[in-house]
């Protein structure tokens, strides 16, 4: 029993971790902004707004 | 040869590397979304050796599988990957076989523009001087299926990584699946960016892009399918994208 609650706890994110806490989030939103601007980039090729 | 074109020889055996971790998984699961990364990340591991080759010596045949396998096609089919893997649903199965007629179109369509071999240029990148090999009318009908399955590829892909790292972060489990689907992400931002600015005239950032993208979600599909003690899911990975 005490090692299946240590097993599920290695499982769980790290309490105060500043990549759980501050990092990730930051990059996820990051990514998704970055992402919304290639489809952008992309609808406006097709659309014939942006020449390449 | 410069070293910008020594990138492709270094990503083409780490894509193979990964390309084969994918199968075998496939070979032990049997689980479509395998079957799908696996010939998406074969045809990214084609288009760079193609790079590879065509730092060398030119090839018609070559050209055409660089173009084809990694400029248009292999972004669709990673991303399918992800779909079966996010939606268990019935149409996935339409999906695919709408992107395998797709594939057979474009295949079709790639083989059938004029290629000018005079224009090659033994010594610069292939990615900063296709579109001299390829005339301007059939550059402009071969762009569309190449936005088109880029476009479908990176929403499913980093969409679906995006979205698998918010679900695990927000219910605080699986750091491990978190980090993985970042870098996936990641990954997959990086090529796509390099291909965007590789049309825009940037074509010697493409194959840093590819070695960055290569690198950062072979390290993430790793990373995301290492078990966890404790983990209440498979053993192996099952939200790596």
């Amino acid at each position: 029993m005490p090692d299946d609650l240590h097993a599920n706890k290695r499982s769980h994110m790290p309490e105060n971790s500043l990549i759980f806490e501050r990092l990730v989030p930051a990059l996820l939103i990051l990514l998704g902004i970055l992402t919304l601007a290639l489809i952008l980039f992309a609808a406006g090729v097709l659309l014939g707004i942006i020449h390449i | 040869m410069s070293i910008i074109q020594i990138l492709p020889f270094i990503s083409t055996a780490i894509m193979l590397g990964f390309t084969v971790y994918v199968f075998q998984r496939y070979s032990l699961r049997r689980a479509p979304h395998f079957l799908f990364w696996g010939i998406g990340l074969a045809m990214f591991g084609l288009g760079s050796f193609a790079e590879a080759y065509l730092a060398l010596a030119w090839s018609r045949a070559v050209f055409v599988i660089w173009f084809l396998f990694g400029a248009i096609l292999n972004p669709a089919w990673i991303g399918q990957g992800t779909l079966y893997l996010l939606v268990r649903r019935p149409w996935v199965h339409v999906v695919s076989g709408i992107l395998v007629l797709a594939s057979l179109v474009s295949s079709r369509l790639m083989l059938s523009i004029p290629i000018n071999d005079s224009a090659f240029q033994l010594g610069i990148p292939i990615s900063q001087q296709y579109k001299a090999i390829i005339p301007p009318a059939s550059f402009g009908l071969i762009l569309i299926p190449t936005i088109i399955f880029g476009t479908v590829g990176l929403v499913l892909l980093v969409g679906g990584a995006l979205y698998s790292a918010f679900l695990f972060w927000r219910k605080r489990v699986l750091p491990n699946r978190v980090i993985g689907n970042v870098l996936i992400a990641a990954g997959a931002l990086s090529v796509a960016s390099a291909s965007e600015l590789t049309h825009l005239g940037y074509g010697q950032l493409l194959y840093v892009g590819e070695l960055i993208a290569a690198v950062l979600m072979f390290i993430g599909f790793l990373t995301a399918a290492r078990p966890q003690p404790g983990e209440l899911t498979q053993p192996v990975v099952a939200a790596a994208g």
